[in-house]
């Protein structure tokens, strides 16, 4: 036996080396050649795109997918073949492969606060205006959703593909019921009507504290309403009085006001939408389009309509920012990747997908507004004019690679806070403290993007 | 498993009876290639190491390269911003030790870690062997039992948390049980006393383990061992303590060991649970490395911390390894 083990030995090896070798082959094939109509010719070649499963429309995301390859095949040869990410993490994941590797899809969709920490890792590329030409232009899109596409207008990565802004939703007939004419537009002006609206196990707000995004886009409007925009150059000012505030009026809901359900400091914005769908409640905060299916089913069916949140900070008379900051600049950003082969082909399939047309259609089926101007000034139903509005009145969170960790630290306030929510009391103190710990970490990691 | 204790009892003996000899022989002359009277099969001395090679080939692929880029990792400072050309990122040595050790939740984490998991640990022995002990001797309906036995250790991890964080939720069927006796405990899912729902929760989904190996652990014990402990006229309590649980010493040893890694190694359930960021009283091991890497983006000081804790849990590792020598085949582990 022995003297076969070299054999054998080499034999195993070379075996292990093919295997390997196999898994890291890469697939790269050459970019579309453009002639000189602009049109790009991708015969013969894949181009990958990466995004987000949805989950509410499974079936149709897969026709829609369908569909649009038939288009871009038809219109330069090229196929595409779509990934999805079911998951912050997993597409974090896949980012993050692929910006080591060098490899892995072409086009990318990402949420709009997650463009900045992709925008660092320079993996992406930044539009030159030979490359917004070759996406039908930069003047095609809703100007509001280009806020968060690069740190300037002139370094802009992230396409926009569509918004899904923050709105709220009331129940007519409470609010009727509550001698209240129309929604309020301030803060202080919310949390009185509510009062008037909670009784009998109804409630003025539903909300969820235990939701792992809502909490920080609370505290973030306030403060950008009251003139704080959180991010200053290199300096974090999250122990400005304006976000302790933030966290009173948002914690007073509950403490002082009384007009949520005690029971909201174990929800997400699912159990409050479920909440407000069963008529319970007379406001539903921090909720966008997609809660439309659920609410057309349910109890308050016909009886709910979509308004604008607050826009002027607790305690002040009007709003302090420099545009009304309605809502977070929240959708999609399309960004094509560094290492790409083909991007024009590329480019082709965003211009494709960013089309008035295409933007249409993609809104009657899944929700999302247009990120296309044109298509979103044909929008006219009444019920879409609200978050319309929201849209044009979004205001994009600080672009910094720091500001996975500052969203963090505010959530984390919120989290660290609920034992307190919970026996009815914020203590002064302790939350100066969880404001003051989320204020040097947070200050940590723009140190640290400065610098990077 | 190596350490079925009345199986190795006998071959152990014979082998140690049977080696005396082999080994002076050994010693005596150099054996080789006609050595042909003695018939030593698949003994020391040509034994095929070679077919480990596969095998070693893959460990070193997916155990040994991964860790010592884990630890070139751990002294970059390797970030988001750093990450796309992660081999030339700037080497800082050992800060990032530094400052996990100093300047971040590490040793809380770890203290967190060890402590939930050894008090998992011993509140599950007892239970499992209990739970063994009981399904011993067959009676109608045992077969079921057994089966229900196993549910908690079936079920994946993810859905055992999914379903407890419905059930511990603020007003939940928990909080309303409880009600109804006119107990009312507080939050599960936040605040100091989430550290005892991971406990909790942790003890529900893996009793069973035990379970399993104290059963392998009692099937193991020969029919005359009942029969002479009875002769003896053995009362129950004083046969299961001198008789039988020393049969059980290695399984448990090493049920033991496996829980305990398995534990602090433990992300989906305090993940699923509590979230990120999880409450200061849950901010476990793998959570806070979790944290500081993918949302925090601070590659190399997770890498740091990681090492760290892979070196504090190798050190009473090892120890315990030697203790029992479980490495030590000829030397079972139960003690005769």
């Amino acid at each position: 036996m022995r003297f076969k083990s070299t054999t054998g030995l080499a034999a195993i090896v070379t075996a292990a080396a093919l295997a390997l070798t196999g898994c890291g082959s890469s697939s790269g094939n050459g970019g579309g050649s453009t002639s000189s109509d602009g049109k790009v010719d991708g015969t013969g070649k894949t181009l990958s795109v990466l995004v987000n499963v949805s989950s509410q429309y499974p079936e149709q995301q897969k026709q829609w997918q369908s569909d649009i390859a038939a288009k871009f095949k038809a219109e330069t040869g090229a196929d595409v073949k779509f990934e999805t990410f079911a998951s912050a993490n997993d597409e974090l994941t896949r980012i993050q492969t692929s910006v080591v590797s060098g490899q892995g899809p072409d086009v990318y969709s990402l949420g709009t606060t997650f463009t900045p920490t992709a925008y660092a890792t320079k993996a992406f590329v930044t539009l030159s205006d030979d490359d917004w030409k070759k996406v039908g232009g930069k003047d095609r899109f809703n100007p509001a959703t280009l806020g968060i596409s690069g740190p300037d207008k002139d370094h802009l990565a992230g396409i926009p593909f569509v918004s899904r802004p923050f709105v709220m939703a009331y129940n007519k007939d409470l609010l009727a019921a509550a001698g209240i004419d129309k929604p309020a537009t301030n803060w202080d002006d919310l949390a009185a009507q509510a009062k008037k609206m909670t009784k009998d196990g109804t409630y003025g707000i539903a909300t969820g504290y235990k939701d792992s995004f809502d909490p920080w886009k609370f505290i973030w409007a306030m403060s950008v309403q009251a003139g704080n925009p959180l991010v200053d150059g290199n300096k974090l000012k999250m122990d400005d009085p304006t976000v302790k505030k933030a966290y009173e009026t948002y914690f007073g809901w509950l403490t002082n006001d009384k007009v949520v359900d005690p029971a909201s400091i174990g929800w997400s914005n699912s159990n409050a939408v479920a909440a407000f769908a069963s008529g319970k409640a007379g406001y539903l905060m921090m909720t966008t389009s997609s809660s439309i299916p659920t609410l057309d089913k349910s109890a308050v069916a016909g009886k709910y309509e979509y308004a604008l949140m607050p826009t002027i900070a607790p305690g002040q008379t009007q709003s302090k920012s420099d545009g009304d900051a309605a809502s977070i600049l929240s959708g999609d950003n399309l960004v094509v990747a560094d290492y790409s082969k083909q991007k024009d082909l590329a480019f082709a399939y965003i211009k494709l997908i960013t089309s008035k047309d295409e933007q249409l259609n993609y809104q009657k089926i899944f929700g999302d507004l247009p990120a296309n101007a044109e298509a979103l000034a044909t929008l006219t139903d009444a019920k879409l004019k609200p978050m319309a509005d929201a849209a044009a009145k979004s205001k994009a969170t600080p672009f910094t690679g720091a500001w996975g960790d500052i969203q963090l630290g505010l959530l984390n306030v919120t989290v660290q806070s609920i034992p307190d929510l919970a026996a009815g009391k914020v203590d002064g103190s302790a939350l100066d403290t969880r404001i003051k710990d989320a204020q040097n970490k947070g200050q940590a990691s723009l140190d640290r993007a400065s610098k990077g | 498993m190596s350490t079925d204790a009345s199986h190795e009892v006998r071959p152990a003996v014979e082998s140690a009876a049977g080696r005396a000899p082999r080994t002076a022989n050994d010693a005596g002359q150099q054996p080789g290639p006609k050595d042909g009277p003695r018939r030593k099969g698949l003994s020391e001395r040509n034994r095929p190491l070679w077919m480990l090679i596969p095998g070693g080939v893959l460990m070193i692929i997916i155990i040994v390269v991964p860790l010592l880029l884990g630890i070139y990792m751990s002294i970059l400072n390797l970030d988001q911003y750093t990450l796309r050309k992660w081999v030339s990122a700037p080497i800082i040595g050992v800060e990032n030790f530094v400052e996990a050790v100093t300047n971040s939740p590490l040793l809380h984490a770890v203290w967190l870690s060890v402590s939930y998991s050894l008090l998992a640990m011993v509140v599950t022995l007892p239970l499992g062997i209990a739970a063994a002990v009981a399904t011993q001797n067959a009676f109608k309906g045992r077969a079921l039992i057994r089966s229900v036995f196993l549910i908690p250790y079936v079920l994946p991890s993810f859905v055992v948390a999914t379903v407890w964080r419905t059930m511990l939720q603020p007003g939940g069927i928990v909080d309303e049980a409880l009600a109804t006796v006119g107990i009312h405990v507080g939050l599960w899912l936040n605040g100091p006393q989430t550290f005892w729902t991971l406990v909790l929760v942790q003890i529900w989904a893996s009793w069973p383990f035990i379970y399993l190996l104290a059963l392998s652990g009692l099937q193991s014990v020969d029919h005359e061992v009942h029969e002479a402990s009875a002769l003896d006229g053995a009362l129950w309590w004083n046969k299961l303590r001198y008789v039988i649980f020393p049969y059980l010493k290695g399984p448990l040893a090493l049920a033991f060991l496996i829980g305990m890694l398995h534990h602090i190694n433990n992300f989906t359930l305090p993940f699923v649970l509590f979230g990120v960021p999880a409450p200061s009283d849950v901010e476990v091991l793998p959570i806070l490395t979790y944290v500081t890497s993918f949302q925090s983006f601070r590659f190399g000081l997770s890498a740091a911390m990681a090492f760290i804790s892979l070196v504090l849990i190798a050190i009473p590792l090892f120890v315990y390894l030697r203790a029992v020598k479980l490495d030590d085949a000829d030397t079972p582990g139960a003690k005769k």
